[in-house]
């Protein structure tokens, strides 16, 4: 049994299909990133996993440790261990940060810690997201996910929005979570990465990439040789490259 | 405090505490006066008829005062009946950072019970008063008419906080009035929570030169309640400002919001808003917001919104493993989170309290 199995999957939003048949897996303890053009269907499948409404699974499934993620609710899907770090998340008027925090996770002593490591002591009796930098919004997100303490976390491009010294803050902390201190056979928790600019990959190492163009997968590899390859070529003149290289590479080099 | 006939779980709901620090207590079961009391110097709390006694000129210039006794058939009960409620007063420059207490308990069944208030600050005076109103047992029924008339001195402050817990077999008739002297303040904080058969209430505050008066409203209209609520502020003098902010959620209930600003002198300025939330399909939210303006130098505006939970916020929170009911009530917890400035902490946190104890159970 595979710790994630997308198989053919097909997914509409308001009655257009914008994943077109994908096929993903990912390994207990690995790190996947997902390049792609805007508009391909990266979010989609993010959004799709975590199990947001609005995306309507047409045909396929979605396996996650054996349990179709498709009869499941959200909260199911959370408690299940998935955790999101959105690329937009939302303002929530009267809300407190702190009073989220502890609904996910009443570790006092955690939230008072990781609040510090990333810059939010003082964000935590204002409401969630309302005013927040982009920056904020997205440590914001990070500290949301230390405590709900996923088995596979899905980052929907952590770095957009944030400056380059909040960057490494924001990078630094994903590093912990994901565990890349320790031996890859001792990590147990994965996660999908969504980045544009791949700066988040100077600081945390995949071990595959997938590129989705047009609600498809093109290509998967080394996250290190598909990100070079894009920058030099872009995606439509490597599509064809990507295809030489997905001939049924499942792990690639860390980058 | 134990009252025979009165369910102590009543007098929860509305914050009621006599031993707990105060200033002062009043409280009155149907026509009765149980507990009255004043424990601070320069504070005065009196039953409103022995009032007239003591200080003729409640009788003759503040006895429908301000609220026209003709205004309906229960103000005109009102004023041919005997005064059953308090009168409050604080003298010149006396400042009292503790609030007084009062809680209106209605008991008899089938009855109509009649209030009369009226709370005189002279100048410079401050103080809070925390009014309860409920029924004293979860079966009572009837009809609760409270006048209010309050008067304020030239830079006195008022902090006015009414908790209101009652059945769905009440109707309730509050009619209030205000005058705000010169660079006096007034804050209403209005917490309804429980269900109700019918409210009925339109304080109108008449604001004075450089006065303010703001109003806070925080409604949960369960299935089968009807509040008529609102208010409005003349602001008569120059500089007077005013402010008007409302959160109403319906569970099923109708709310109809009426909210009025009026500007008459210059640099007056007022600002208004009712925020509204949906639960279901059953429920009516109907906001009527009024702005008039009488002089070119004013500054009124208002903004309205009604309409349903975010699905993008509920699940936003159902990702990080909240249930849809953890996420929904968290949502209507914050949406009716309003921190008002200028009212103590320690009545803020009675307020937060309420809400809790009512929001718990109700969700």
């Amino acid at each position: 049994m595979g710790f994630l199995e997308i198989k053919d999957l097909h997914v509409s939003v308001a009655g257009k299909e914008i994943i077109k048949g994908i096929d993903l897996t990912l390994e207990r303890g690995k790190t996947a990133v997902i390049f792609g053009p805007n508009g391909s269907g990266k979010s989609t499948l993010l959004g799709t996993i975590a199990g947001l409404p609005g995306y309507e699974i047409t045909q396929g499934t979605i396996l996650f440790k054996g349990q179709d993620l498709g009869t499941l609710s959200i909260d199911e899907i959370s408690r299940l261990g998935i955790g999101i770090s959105y690329q937009y998340p939302p303002a929530i008027k009267g809300v407190k940060l702190q009073t989220l925090l502890q609904n996910i996770n009443n570790n006092p002593e955690g939230i008072a810690s990781w609040s510090k490591a990333l810059n939010l002591t003082d964000f935590l009796q204002r409401d969630i997201n309302v005013g927040f930098s982009g920056g904020e919004r997205k440590r914001s997100e990070i500290l949301q996910l230390l405590l709900q303490n996923p088995d596979l976390m899905l980052f929907d491009e952590p770095e957009s929005g944030v400056d380059i010294e909040n960057i490494s803050v924001i990078a630094n902390v994903v590093k912990t979570m994901l565990e890349k201190e320790k031996p890859i056979s001792q990590r147990t928790r994965s996660s999908i990465i969504i980045t544009h600019t791949g700066f988040i990959l100077d600081y945390v190492k995949a071990d595959i990439a997938y590129v989705i163009m047009d609600g498809h997968v093109r290509g998967c590899g080394s996250p290190g040789e598909i990100f070079e390859e894009i920058k030099l070529h872009g995606y439509e003149k490597c599509a064809s490259c990507f295809a030489e290289q997905f001939q049924g590479i499942k792990t690639g080099d860390e980058r | 405090m134990n009252i025979p006939s009165v369910d102590s779980e009543q007098l929860l709901n509305i914050g009621y505490d006599a031993c707990a620090a105060s200033c002062g207590n009043f409280m009155v079961l149907d026509h009765t006066i149980l507990d009255i009391e004043s424990r601070y110097q320069g504070l005065k709390v009196m039953p409103l008829a022995k009032a007239f006694d003591v200080y003729p000129h409640i009788r003759e210039k503040l006895f429908f005062g301000i609220v026209d006794k003709d205004k309906n058939e229960y103000t005109r009960m009102s004023y041919n009946s005997e005064p059953v409620g308090y009168y409050i007063r604080v003298e010149e420059g006396v400042k009292i950072e503790e609030p007084l207490q009062a809680a209106f308990l209605f008991g008899e069944q089938g009855s109509t019970q009649l209030i009369h208030n009226i709370i005189e600050l002279c100048d410079g005076a401050e103080i809070n008063i925390v009014n309860g109103c409920t029924t004293a047992t979860h079966h009572s029924q009837g009809t609760h008419v409270g006048i209010t008339e309050t008067y304020l001195g030239k830079n006195s402050s008022l902090g006015f906080t009414m908790l209101h817990n009652w059945g769905n077999t009440v109707e309730v008739f509050p009619v209030g009035a205000i005058l705000v002297g010169e660079n006096a303040r007034y804050i209403s904080n209005y917490v309804a929570m429980t269900a109700v058969k019918k409210i009925v209430s339109y304080p109108v505050a008449h604001v004075k030169q450089g006065g303010s008066a703001r109003f806070f409203s925080i409604i949960f209209a369960k299935k089968g309640s009807y509040f008529d609520s609102g208010a409005k502020a003349l602001l008569e003098g120059a500089g007077a400002n005013g402010e008007i902010i409302g959160r109403v959620v319906s569970d099923g209930g109708t709310v109809i919001s009426r909210q009025m600003l009026s500007g008459n002198e210059p640099g007056t300025v007022g600002h208004m808003e009712c925020s509204g939330l949906l639960l279901n399909e059953n429920g009516v939210i109907h906001s009527i917001p009024e702005l008039r303006g009488a002089h070119p130098d004013i500054n009124l505006s208002h903004e309205a919104a009604v309409g349903k939970i975010s699905t993008e916020e509920l699940s936003y929170l159902m990702t990080r493993g909240l249930t849809e009911e953890q996420a929904r009530s968290l949502i209507i917890r914050g949406f009716l989170d309003i921190k008002i400035e200028g009212l103590p902490a320690k009545v803020q946190a009675l307020v937060d309290e309420v809400i809790e104890r009512s929001i718990a159970g109700s969700i």
